[in-house]
């Protein structure tokens, strides 16, 4: 089966790559101008055109993928991608299967739906899938970089519909990559004080791991930035370690990692919902238990 | 400024029920309006009280879409009238076949300056039916909108991406969607609720719109409760020394590696 | 902004409000049901069960087409203690005949139902708006405010509940002592519909009414309850203000010990907690009544404090319905050549005490003292009678005395005195 990978960042790329080859020996890239660096068996090169906003790039892709007919496309799952991908599915008359969290080999896919109370599973009804990786599909394992062979040059269209870029901000943006962590340190409501986040810091720096949040702390308290919510319509994760400090347990909450491997949690109410999703727990509070912890472990 | 703002009528998900064997059951699940999609309302009516026009709420879905109740909610929020394509041909659609019916059914309303979506579904969240409305309508079509500036045969926006704001300048007609960070949609005052009963609204079958049902592109499988993982829910009791050291212990074991 | 006027305004589409707009409909009135909860029965609680006369008189049969639970045809009084419950129980048909039967209701689905019958008499239902305050112009209600928004109409029935915030705006009521209410706490408890039947013996359109006193409420006036419907079982306690104020138990603490109660715990085992609802009950009975009538204004239902708790028997609904009646009449009556003015509406009183609410509410006019000043009932009693039938019913081998010896030997601990005080009082208050 053919599987063309769409990505704009280079992380994602080599990841859908790698991954893609492992039910795949025919992996191939769309790559624009020379940003990235090819990580697949065949690289479809568009070369860069001047001013262009990756979305004037959805025409010459739909066509290629119309003129190909590869059985999958799969898509890195940033905002732009999910509009290109849109608009490509609307273009050859199918839908796109968004935030997957596990592919089938006969390609039908799973993903959470009604606010993480079920997982729906779906294929494309026919022609080729074009799917959205959730974050974590393909596991960032050992990556390895795969010798392009063959390297072509896609025609670029122009576009029949622009929009006008005016302006640009860089967004300071968390340099942490909590999908690909092997140990997460989530923490909840049950922190009173911004401040007392150090405490939380040092303990995930402790096991080696990188922190998480619920939604009132990213979204209400807005002590931590929004990238780093756990949860549904935030992060979905499946660390080996996930260690929940001062987090009740919401369904909203645990569906995004309820995959963990092992599941630790921390909390002063004894009838906390996280203690039944938990493999170990201690029912206490957080602030004599933490210490503690970073003295054993720190 | 003429707008058409689409919206989803969902059912009420807090009252989706699991069954024992992991099926869902709607039968409590009353339908209501999917949450983003307000903050889609909002927008229009925002710039309607801005610039001035027309703002018309649109939906499709099964007949039972069709309710006074669902309506007087709608057109208590801001738009002058509503449009629905209520059919039972149109139950479960997948966002290609949602789209088809959202353009057949703005093509018969006829001209308009642009359309608004909520960013995704709050049931489904795929976030692709503002995309694919936009290409079928062969308009530019934006996602990811914090903002909407109006200005003369066009709008100027704010894009929040994953690591950058970018502000784009889109000329109309054209689609966006938005996300929750737009603005807090309105409380309807008792008037607002009032009025709503009186305002205009037109419900067309698959037939008054000129197309037939839409072909299906996605095949749904299966839709279940996850299976629960067994944890081994051993809790240690209480934060004395001694229950902090069992804890410890326990945990050193298992993250020794 | 419509400029129109309502010829009615009905504030709460609980049961007596929502009557009352629905017959005010009936009769061509233009009539507007403003309700604060997203949907009428959201902010409802019962314990409950409605006795049906009242509604089968202004909507006959309505209980094939009402989404009633259960047809209650045995009911249950016990007096409990810590370790022992000693109880009544009557099971006959004589409980479920057509017109003065019962049935266990869910208000949330209740009303709604209730709610629609309105709006096909073609009231026009407001929800998820609060009234903040009533237009008044010369002593004289002309309409609500809410939020910034005001309605005007000739007359307002003020239906909003036990704490009518609204009635003390106009007037007619003061501030209620902690006395005068309860607080009720209730859990719905999921069970299939077998299990409930072979627990409580009954087929599968009927069902039991259990009151307990003593142990629920802490030893303190209130008590508890358990009303079985169709797929799940209300339990729960209820516990006046002014005692729960003094006791040493909070109320969640009260409803965990009553459920864990040996005579408790037992019928709801391995039941599924679905809903917890708590809520304010008038328990003052005539002496709270506020202020039935103003210019311009009705007050009905709970805002008008028309509830009576027997201790074996819980009244609040049916009440509703008939003083929802009642206020549609007079403004019915009043409309006729009149302008609303608190002396056109004085009719609403004649037609209360024509009806059972005010009988009632008088004749039992003194029995929320006598509990209140009794508390006895719910300590010693209890005890005393645990104390009697222990003595009748444990065989220890020691040599028996007679009945009535056993008997003075435990009411000689509460005092014979205080006993026949309380009885004689009791009777009287009933």
């Amino acid at each position: 089966m053919r599987i063309i990978v769409l990505a704009e960042t280079q992380k994602a790329l080599t990841e859908l790559c790698a991954g893609a080859s492992q039910i795949s020996a025919q992996v191939e890239a769309v790559i624009i101008g020379d940003r990235l660096k090819p990580a697949a068996d065949t690289i479809w090169h568009i070369p860069a055109q001047e001013n262009a906003l990756l979305e004037d790039y959805t025409e010459t892709i739909a066509a290629l993928i119309k003129q190909e007919q590869p059985g999958l496309v799969i898509v890195e799952p940033t905002k732009r991608y999910k509009l290109i991908a849109g608009r490509i599915a609307a273009l050859l008359g199918t839908s796109v299967i968004t935030d997957i969290l596990e592919l089938g080999e006969d390609l039908a896919a799973e993903r959470m739906v009604y606010g993480g109370a079920a997982l729906r599973t779906e294929k494309a009804a026919s022609g080729c899938t074009i799917a959205m990786a959730g974050s974590g599909l393909w596991k960032a394992g050992t990556a390895t970089e795969t010798a392009v062979r063959e390297e072509k040059t896609v025609q670029f269209i122009e576009p029949g519909i622009r929009v006008k870029r005016i302006a640009r901000e860089e967004k300071e943006s968390m340099a942490v990559d909590l999908p690909g962590a092997r140990v997460v340190v989530g923490v909840g409501r049950g922190i009173a004080e911004q401040k007392d986040l150090e405490m939380i810091r040092q303990l995930a720096r402790a096991v080696n791991g990188e922190i998480g949040c619920t939604r009132p702390i990213a979204e209400a308290e807005k002590w931590m930035p929004k990238e780093t919510y756990l949860g549904v319509s935030g992060l979905m994760i499946a660390p080996e370690i996930y260690i929940a400090i001062g987090i009740s347990g919401q369904i909203q909450h645990t569906v995004g990692i309820n995959r963990s491997k092992l599941v630790i949690a921390v909390n002063k109410e004894k009838n906390a919902p996280i203690f039944k999703q938990s493999d170990y727990g201690i029912v206490g509070d957080l602030y004599k238990v933490v210490p503690a912890l970073l003295k054993h472990f720190g | 400024m003429k707008i058409i703002t689409c919206f989803k009528v969902v059912p009420e998900e807090q009252d989706i029920a699991i069954k024992a064997d992991g099926e869902l059951s709607f039968d409590r699940a009353k339908p209501t309006i999917s949450a983003y999609d307000l903050n889609g309302v909002e927008a229009g009516a925002q710039l309607l009280e801005e610039c001035g026009g027309e703002l018309i709420a649109l939906s499709a879905g099964a007949g039972s879409i069709d309710s006074p109740k669902l309506k007087k909610n709608i057109l208590s929020r801001g738009p002058g009238s509503l449009a629905m394509v209520a059919d039972d041909r149109l139950q479960g659609l997948d966002t290609h076949q949602t789209a088809e019916v959202l353009k057949a059914a703005i093509e018969k309303i006829g001209e308009y300056d642009l359309i608004l979506c909520g960013e995704g579904s709050s049931d489904l969240y795929a976030q692709q039916v503002g995309p694919q409305l936009g290409q079928l309508l062969n308009i530019p079509a934006i996602n990811a909108i914090s903002k909407i500036t109006a200005a003369d045969g066009k709008i100027v926006v704010q894009r929040t991406l994953e690591n950058e704001v970018e502000t784009l300048e889109i000329t109309l007609p054209a689609l966006v969607t938005v996300t929750t960070d737009i603005n807090l949609p309105r409380i309807a005052t008792m008037n607002h609720i009032l009025a709503a009963g009186k305002k205009p609204s037109t419900v067309w079958a698959l037939e008054d719109i000129g197309i037939p049902e839409p072909p299906r592109t996605i095949e749904v499988i299966d839709t279940r409760a996850p299976r629960q993982v067994e944890r081994k829910q051993d809790i240690v009791e209480g934060d004395t020394d001694d229950a902090i050291q069992e804890f410890i212990s326990k945990l050193s074991a298992v993250l020794a590696k | 902004m419509p400029d129109e006027r309502f010829d009615v305004i009905v504030v709460g589409a609980g049961i007596a409000g929502t009557v009352a707009a629905c017959l005010l409909g009936r009769e061509g009135l233009q009539v507007l049901l403003i309700e604060r909860g997203n949907y009428p029965g959201s902010k409802n609680m019962t314990g409950g069960r409605i006795y049906s006369h009242s509604l089968e008189k202004i909507m006959p049969g309505f209980a094939k087409e009402a989404p009633v639970e259960r047809k209650i045809t045995r009911e249950k009084v016990f007096m409990m203690t810590e370790k022992s419950s000693m109880g009544l129980d009557f099971q006959s048909s004589l409980l479920g005949m057509p017109g003065s039967d019962s049935y266990s209701v869910l208000r949330g689905v209740f009303d709604q139902w209730l709610a629609e019958k309105a709006e096909e008499a073609g009231v026009e239902i407001v929800t998820g708006i609060c009234v903040d305050k009533l237009i008044m112009r010369d002593g004289k209600v002309g309409g609500v405010i809410a939020g910034t928004d005001q309605l005007e109409a000739r007359v307002t029935i003020l239906a909003d509940g036990v704490n009518s915030l609204l009635a003390q705006q106009a007037g007619l009521r003061q501030e209620f002592k902690p006395s005068h209410v309860a607080v009720g706490v209730k859990e719905l408890i999921e069970l299939p519909a077998e299990l409930i039947q072979e627990r409580f013996q009954c087929n599968e359109t009927e069902g039991t009414a259990c009151m307990f006193a003593g142990f629920p409420s802490g030893g303190r006036t209130g008590g508890g309850f358990l009303y079985t419907n169709k797929e799940s079982v209300s339990l729960g306690v209820v516990c006046t203000l002014s005692d729960l104020i003094k006791g040493p138990k909070t109320v969640p603490q009260l409803m965990e010990d009553f459920k864990a109660h040996p005579a408790v715990a037992p019928l709801i085992k391995g039941g599924r907690l679905v809903e917890y609802s708590g809520h304010l009950v008038p328990e003052g009975g005539w002496e709270m009544m506020p202020r039935l009538i103003g210019g311009g204004v009705l007050v009905a239902g709970d805002a008008a404090g028309f509830c009576v708790n027997l201790g074996y028997a819980v009244r609040g609904m049916d009440f509703a319905v008939a003083s929802g009646e009642c206020a549609a009449r007079a403004v019915i009556e009043a409309g006729q050549g009149g302008d609303y003015s608190e002396s056109d509406l004085q009719i609403y009183k004649a037609y209360l005490e024509e009806s059972f609410v005010l009988q009632d509410m008088k004749l039992y006019r003194k029995f929320p003292h006598f509990l209140e000043t009794t508390p006895r009932i719910f300590s010693d009693y209890p005890g005393l009678l645990e104390g009697i039938m222990a003595e009748l019913f444990v065989m220890d081998g020691q040599p028996s005395r007679t009945l009535l010896k056993t008997m003075m030997k435990h009411a000689d601990k509460v005092g014979l005195l205080k006993i026949a005080g309380d009885a004689w009082k009791g009777a009287r208050s009933i």
